[in-house]
């Protein structure tokens, strides 16, 4: 004869903190998604762009484009740093103005020539040094992608405090929801409290009897939350279609990606129970070890 | 009156009232020691059962010293209560059976909150059942125990752990005489062994057939009879 349960399950069920728990960790599990996103693609914008450097020639009176672009070019190519200099010709630099003026024929337009510059990385080039040198070429400009690098950093930054703050709130609200599920189980079991106490029974022992209850939610709580959140980017990643950029990419990424990274986003993905068990666990247990100490 | 470890209570000048209320006991002072066996009488609404609360650490006295096993209980932190309580049993008026556990975890909540294994206490908790005549209910719930049963299981749940101390409040309220006979010999056969003990009741068949002192209740004073 196994003994029965000294605080029945039956009352004061914890189906709407299961619920709500469960909700939580799926919006945790988004916010987690985001910051490896976020961290992902700043690694990878910023890697390509510090090595790349882009010399723009624009078309001056009296001046012969072709010429100076060449002068550009020498003078870079020989820069201490530089890896290599090329120039980009017309119709490939009319590609990367297609975004903006779109496929219309350039022909004619004083559209400036373009010189991608790819430094060493180990040994990068002075870049005062490279600006000074260029001041010989008339309507030469360098542009080190540095201003581009500094407000891609800053967004991010800003996306990744936003998503530790979410987190942060959503730890807060759950601890909360967690005292009040505990204090109204205390409450419908008032009287099964009483009269364990009246039989020697010490707090710990009947906050034994209780929290297990709580353990058990955050656990099955944690995992709904991360199997939902891994559906959710399992859809961005479908619906997507085959775009290279973008969300459904990224989910892609998230979900499949080398197993060095997966590792990293699965294992953050999976802290989820294990956060929510420990704070239904932690929270339940003090909450309930104050309450029964103010009973007589 | 000598101190030490044949007092178990010792109440001076002990007052108590709920709340704003009227003070329903006044004054009250009397010392139990080990092996002392009392009966506890007085009108319905004296205060008896608010007297048993305050010996089991339910309650504390509003003002006077109460001494329990020769703790004051006024300087007893909640932390404490669990070592004492183990060692009293209490058979409350109303029983305060648990409805979702069956007869026989009624009776031995007392070892398991004590931590002890079921298979440690599962022969002497059958074998007390069966005393008290309950063997065939051990596994029914308390909702479909007559008051008769309920009133046993409760009895037995308060001696199981064997303790120094028993109060029993109306503990043959709901009993026919035979039966009622039956579990005095029981209290006088634990007090044989050592148990002191407090029992308030309305049953003067009872006192009259124990042969035991009297304190007696009446507006808020306590009188050895
Ligand atoms: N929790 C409470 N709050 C306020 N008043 C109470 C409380 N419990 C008991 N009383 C009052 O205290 C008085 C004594 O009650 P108590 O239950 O101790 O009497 P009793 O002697 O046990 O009566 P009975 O013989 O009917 O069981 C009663 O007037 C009752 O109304
Ligand atoms: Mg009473």
């Amino acid at each position: 004869m196994k003994p029965g349960a000294i605080i029945p399950s039956t009352a004061a069920s914890l189906t709407s903190l299961t619920v709500t728990m469960a909700v939580m960790c799926y919006l945790a599990c988004l916010a987690i998604g985001a910051l490896i996103l976020v961290d992902r693609a700043v690694t990878s914008w910023t890697s390509g762009l510090s090595r790349e450097m882009t010399i723009q020639v624009r078309m001056m009176r009296g001046t012969d484009i072709v010429q100076e672009v060449e002068k550009a070019r020498a003078i870079t190519a020989a820069f201490p740093g530089v890896v290599s200099a090329d120039i980009l010709d017309e119709s490939e630099g009319a590609k990367l103005l297609e975004p903006w003026l779109g496929t219309r024929s350039l022909e004619g337009l004083p559209v400036p020539r373009l010189i991608r510059v790819v430094s060493d990385t180990a040994n990068p080039p002075n870049i005062p040094a490279l600006e000074e040198a260029l001041l010989q070429v008339k309507g030469a400009r360098l542009d080190t992608h540095q201003k581009w690098e500094a407000e891609l950093t800053r967004m991010a930054r800003a996306l990744s405090a936003v998503s530790y703050a979410i987190l942060l709130l959503i730890c807060v609200s759950a601890i909360a929801i967690v005292i009040f599920a505990t204090r109204a189980v205390l409450q419908a079991n008032r009287h099964i409290v009483d009269l364990l106490h009246l039989v020697g029974a010490r707090d710990s022992y009947i906050a034994r009897q209780i929290d297990g209850r709580f353990l058990r939610t955050g656990l099955l709580a944690g995992f709904i939350g991360v199997g939902l959140g891994l559906f959710t980017f399992l859809l961005l990643g479908l619906l997507g279609g085959g775009s290279e950029s973008g969300v459904a990419a990224a989910s892609r990424g998230l979900l499949f990606s080398t197993p060095s990274i997966a590792i990293w986003s699965y294992g953050l993905l999976f802290a989820v129970p294990g956060a929510a068990t420990l704070i239904c666990l932690i929270t339940a247990r003090v909450t309930l070890m104050r309450r029964l100490g103010v009973a007589t | 009156m000598e101190w030490g470890d044949t007092l178990v209570l010792r109440l001076e000048n002990v007052g108590l009232r709920y709340g704003d209320g009227p003070e329903i006991l006044r004054d009250v002072s009397f010392a139990v020691r080990t092996g002392d066996f009392y009966f506890l009488t007085g009108p319905s609404g004296a205060g008896k059962s608010s007297l048993l609360k305050l010996l089991f650490l339910a309650l504390r006295p509003t003002r006077g010293t109460l001494r329990i096993f020769g703790e004051d209980v006024g300087s007893l932190s909640h932390s404490n209560l669990p070592t004492i309580r183990r060692r009293i049993g209490v058979v409350f008026q109303e029983f305060r059976l648990l409805d979702h556990l069956s007869t026989y975890d009624n009776v031995a909540l007392p070892l398991r909150v004590a931590g002890k294994s079921e298979s440690s206490y599962r022969r002497d908790v059958m074998d007390l059942l069966d005393w008290v005549g309950l063997a065939e209910k051990s596994a029914d719930l308390p909702p479909v125990l007559s008051g008769g049963e309920k009133q046993r299981a409760a009895i037995a749940r308060a001696v199981i752990a064997k303790p120094q101390l028993l109060l029993a409040d109306e503990p043959t309220g709901n009993v026919d005489p035979v039966l009622a006979k039956r579990l005095l010999h029981l209290f006088l056969e634990l007090n044989r062994l050592g148990t002191t003990m407090l029992i308030a009741t309305h049953d003067k068949g009872l006192v009259r057939q124990a042969e035991r002192p009297v304190l007696h209740l009446e507006q808020g004073a306590l009188n050895l009879q």
